[in-house]
């Protein structure tokens, strides 16, 4: 007869319990270390091998390359359409340099269609930005530190990608 | 004094846009004062012919497609095509990839499930529940996140394993989650379960039989409602779920309540499938020896699971290319739809409500 | 200037009248806007969210900023109402919500109260002006969602007001007036105490009745949310919805006070000021109808209409009965 008083105790209950809001904007959510957010491209590292525009499902990448001096793939364009991206990961899955990757940026408002297409640089500068620069910039010295104490000879060039 | 009222019946357009459609449903119903006449579902208006974009797609370029049917259990969907194109292959899976593929469907039915209720109490028009259950799910949603960095579209699973491991501590917390899960749906279950408003307003509601529901091959909590003990997992174990041990949970009487109460009864079992998985769970690698291109012999394939709503089947046509021929996903909140206009004639526009919450739609994979 | 209850009316007595219907209405707007923010505070912390608090300190002049909105909105009325009707609907909702309010009796040196010897029917009287603005609203909108909704309103209240009367007539019995002033004045040297003691059943019946002519959950089929998007006013935006949403939490505010009157013994009570007492009393009243809103589903249309005939009413007659037999022995 009186089962909805034991609803009113439970709901009664919850009053001084942890509000689970986050104050969005002011505070920012902890994503983890596998985040899938928005892109971002190291073109140093890219050989232009289009095994990424050749895997994603809705075709939103597209780049464009040529032989530099040296006779080694340099990437031009590198654009990708957040309008169609589905942010599902392949590309950077099948990527062979690392050089496409995902951060933990997650905001890709903007105010016209075309705004969504972004071009290399928007791309790197999100890496600067949000993604791993900071992380490989700090691996790069730690790596010269150590070259520079290392022995001549024992230097081993390992950091292939160069073909 | 003899007069003849006048009398017209009246044609309401429910949806697209309506709180309670969940999602972009329309459902044109005639009524006669509040009462339903006629009741016409009009779908298609979230279709994005997955199907046919599948033709155009790799085996692993379709997964992240699977992902955006049923949005809700995302990580089932990711398995019902996985599952197919490793049945046609006849591929051998790695322990520990089968054993995360178990925990995350589990989780990912639990959610589903909590999705339901939460929403289900929602049309009824209680507010609090639908906050509780999305406050527990996030729980889930986040243990996702950190598995496979995404929260509803996971594009987890992989031909032949899945793409991540466990991170070193996720285990654990799915081992600690599973009790306090099982404390938070007791506790939803208090909330509205004794309620004499909600259950005056369920009981006896949009009610069929067994016939009825195997005449509309319905599957899933539908069909079990009604007493029909069928459920894939049990009746044609697919993957390792025949190592677990759980319960087909089925109902009575076939009418919302009793769909309202398996789903919540499934929880328990769902947490108890995960609860094993999780204590035995082996080291190992998480993707077996896969071809580089995944071709699928040419011929006809069809291998289905138990999806959160139903059987959820996906069904290949190949030629013998790294594309399918046709690829046509039976899934089950379009079939399960079909018996809405049986059930809503002569029902009045509350009930209206409850049944088509009851019969838990999700728009995504209805309009595929 | 403030004794024109029992003296002939001078230019003076009118100005008097003026101000403290003034007064009165300014303390029932603030009281309106912080109830909306409790409302949402309460169900917020219920709900383990925080509720609102961007604009002001602890979110105190949100409601302020939504009225602002509101008003600054632009008036729409759809093509095909009818125009004449859809606008004063809104009026006819909102009038008798601020009329019942003079018979509010907030402290014991009533000066801004109407004394009305007929106080009780005066308010039941009013509150079904409204039922008047709701259904017109509805139809007037020419949307069907709407129109559903003003038809369930007007039956609801219909059949909701007579449990609502009885369960007030047992007080009335006991009080042996209508003058909500004298009940509440009755209440402080009453043997039986406040009337909530003696009228138990009463007051049961009267929150339940109460709680469905104000369309508060779980009886809020008339907006009901999931299934008729938003009842009677769906069509209305701006300062129209405006008054709709002001005559709801008007009447929320009222229903409170009545029932502090009524049945608590209004501004009764030792130690703290009367006013004080009545705030108390009916701020408890208020949230617990935003504790019942936070909980319970909402009720079906036929059986909330049999819960009223088969239920209610043959409780509130019996509970007359009980008064009556109370009343001759005791």
């Amino acid at each position: 007869m009186f089962g909805f008083l034991k609803g009113m105790g439970i709901t009664i209950r919850q009053l001084p319990t942890k509000k689970v809001t986050l104050m969005y904007p002011n505070e920012r959510p902890q994503w983890p270390e596998r985040f899938r957010g928005v892109h971002e491209y190291i073109p140093e590292l890219c050989i232009v091998c289009y095994q990424c525009a050749r895997i994603c499902p809705t075709s939103c990448i597209s780049l464009s390359g040529a032989r530099d001096d040296n006779k080694k793939m340099r990437i031009e364009t590198y654009d990708i359409n957040f309008e169609i991206c589905i942010l599902c990961n392949l590309c950077t899955e099948v990527c062979p340099t690392n050089s496409i990757r995902m951060t933990s940026q997650f905001e890709l408002a903007e105010y016209t269609r075309d705004g969504l297409y972004k071009n290399m640089d928007w791309l790197y500068h999100n890496h600067v930005e949000h993604g791993s620069f900071r992380a490989m910039q700090a691996e790069k010295e730690r790596a010269a530190r150590e070259e520079l104490e290392m022995p001549v000879q024992q230097k081993s060039d390992d950091r292939g990608g160069d073909k | 004094m003899t007069s003849t009222l006048h009398k017209e019946e009246m044609i309401l357009n429910l949806g697209p846009q309506h709180p309670s459609t969940h999602g972009v449903f329309r459902l044109v119903v005639t009524l006669d004062g509040e009462q339903i006449v006629d009741a016409d579902p009009v779908i298609g208006y979230l279709h994005r012919g997955t199907e046919k974009l599948a033709e155009g797609l790799q085996y692993t370029q379709i997964i992240p497609y699977t992902d955006r049917m049923d949005y809700l259990a995302a990580m089932l969907n990711n398995y019902a095509l996985v599952h197919a194109v490793e049945y046609a292959l006849d591929l051998e899976i790695p322990d520990r990839a089968e054993y995360l593929r178990m925990i995350v469907m589990e989780l990912n039915r639990v959610a589903s499930h909590m999705v339901f209720i939460g929403t289900y109490l929602l049309d009824l028009g209680a507010m609090s529940p639908f906050l509780y259950a999305f406050i527990e799910r996030e729980n889930i949603v986040e243990l996702f996140n950190e598995i496979c960095g995404a929260r509803l579209t996971y594009n987890y699973m992989r031909i032949g394993g899945v793409k991540w491991d466990a991170t070193p501590d996720w285990i654990d917390k799915v081992r600690r989650l599973v009790p306090m899960l099982r404390e938070k749906v007791k506790m939803i279950d208090n909330l509205v379960s004794g309620n004499e408003i909600f259950l005056n307003r369920v009981r006896g509601i949009g009610k069929f039989t067994k016939e009825e529901a195997l005449n509309y091959s319905l599957s899933g909590v539908n069909l079990r409602s009604t007493g029909f003990r069928f459920d894939l997992r049990k009746v044609r174990p697919y993957g390792i779920y025949d190592r677990f041990d759980f319960d087909v949970i089925v109902g009575e009487n076939g009418d919302a309540l009793d769909r309202y109460t398996c789903r919540l009864r499934e929880i328990e079992q769902s947490l108890r499938i995960v609860e094993q998985a999780a204590s035995q769970i082996p080291e190992g690698p998480v993707m077996g020896k896969v071809p580089k291109m995944i071709r699928v012999p040419a011929g006809e394939y069809y291998a289905s699971i138990e999806g959160a709503r139903g059987e959820l089947g996906a069904y290949i046509v190949s030629d013998g290319k790294d594309k399918p021929y046709r690829l046509k996903f039976h899934r089950p909140s379009f079939v399960n739809l079909q018996i809405l206009r049986k059930l809503l004639i002569g029902q009045n526009v509350a009930n209206l409500i409850a049944i088509l919450g009851a019969v838990d739609i999700v728009l995504g994979e209805v309009d595929g | 200037m403030f004794a024109w209850q029992n003296t002939p009316m001078t230019g003076l007595h009118l100005l008097g009248i003026i101000i403290g219907a003034i007064i009165v209405l300014l303390l029932v707007l603030i009281t309106v806007m912080y109830e909306i923010l409790a409302q949402r505070k309460f169900i917020g912390w219920i709900q383990r969210r925080i509720g609102p608090n961007r604009v002001g300190p602890w979110g105190l002049l949100q409601t302020a900023a939504d009225v602002l909105k509101l008003l600054i909105k632009e008036d729409v009325i759809p093509a095909k109402a009818d125009r004449a009707m859809f606008s004063i609907a809104p009026i006819i909702a909102f009038v008798p919500a601020f009329m019942v309010l003079a018979l509010v009796p907030y402290t014991m040196n009533h000066v801004f109260t109407a004394g009305m010897n007929v106080g009780v029917l005066f308010y039941i009287a009013l509150s079904s002006v409204s039922i008047i603005g709701f259904v017109l609203g509805g139809w007037a909108s020419n949307n069907k969602y709407s129109l559903v909704g003003g038809m369930r309103s007007a039956a609801q209240m219909i059949s909701y007001e007579i449990p609502m009367g009885m369960s007030i007539l047992g007080v009335v019995m006991i009080a042996g007036s209508m003058n909500i002033t004298t009940i509440v004045a009755d209440q402080s040297h009453s043997q039986f105490g406040w009337y909530i003691i003696p009228q138990i059943i009463g007051f049961i019946v009267f929150l339940i009745a109460g709680i469905a002519e104000l369309n508060w959950t779980p009886f809020d089929l008339p907006e009901a949310e999931s299934e008729l998007v938003a009842g009677y006013f769906t069509e209305y935006s701006g300062f129209r919805f405006a008054f709709y949403m002001l005559s709801e939490y008007v009447y929320l505010f009222a229903f409170a006070a009545l029932a502090t009157s009524l049945f608590l013994g209004g501004w009764n009570g030792p130690i703290l000021p009367g006013w004080l007492w009545f705030a108390i009393k009916s701020a408890l009243i208020v949230l617990l109808l935003f504790w019942v809103q936070a909980t319970m589903p909402r009720m079906r249309g036929d059986q909330l209409m049999s819960f009223a005939w088969k239920v209610l009413i043959p409780v509130s007659l019996f509970n007359i009965l009980l008064t009556g037999l109370l009343s001759l022995f005791v």
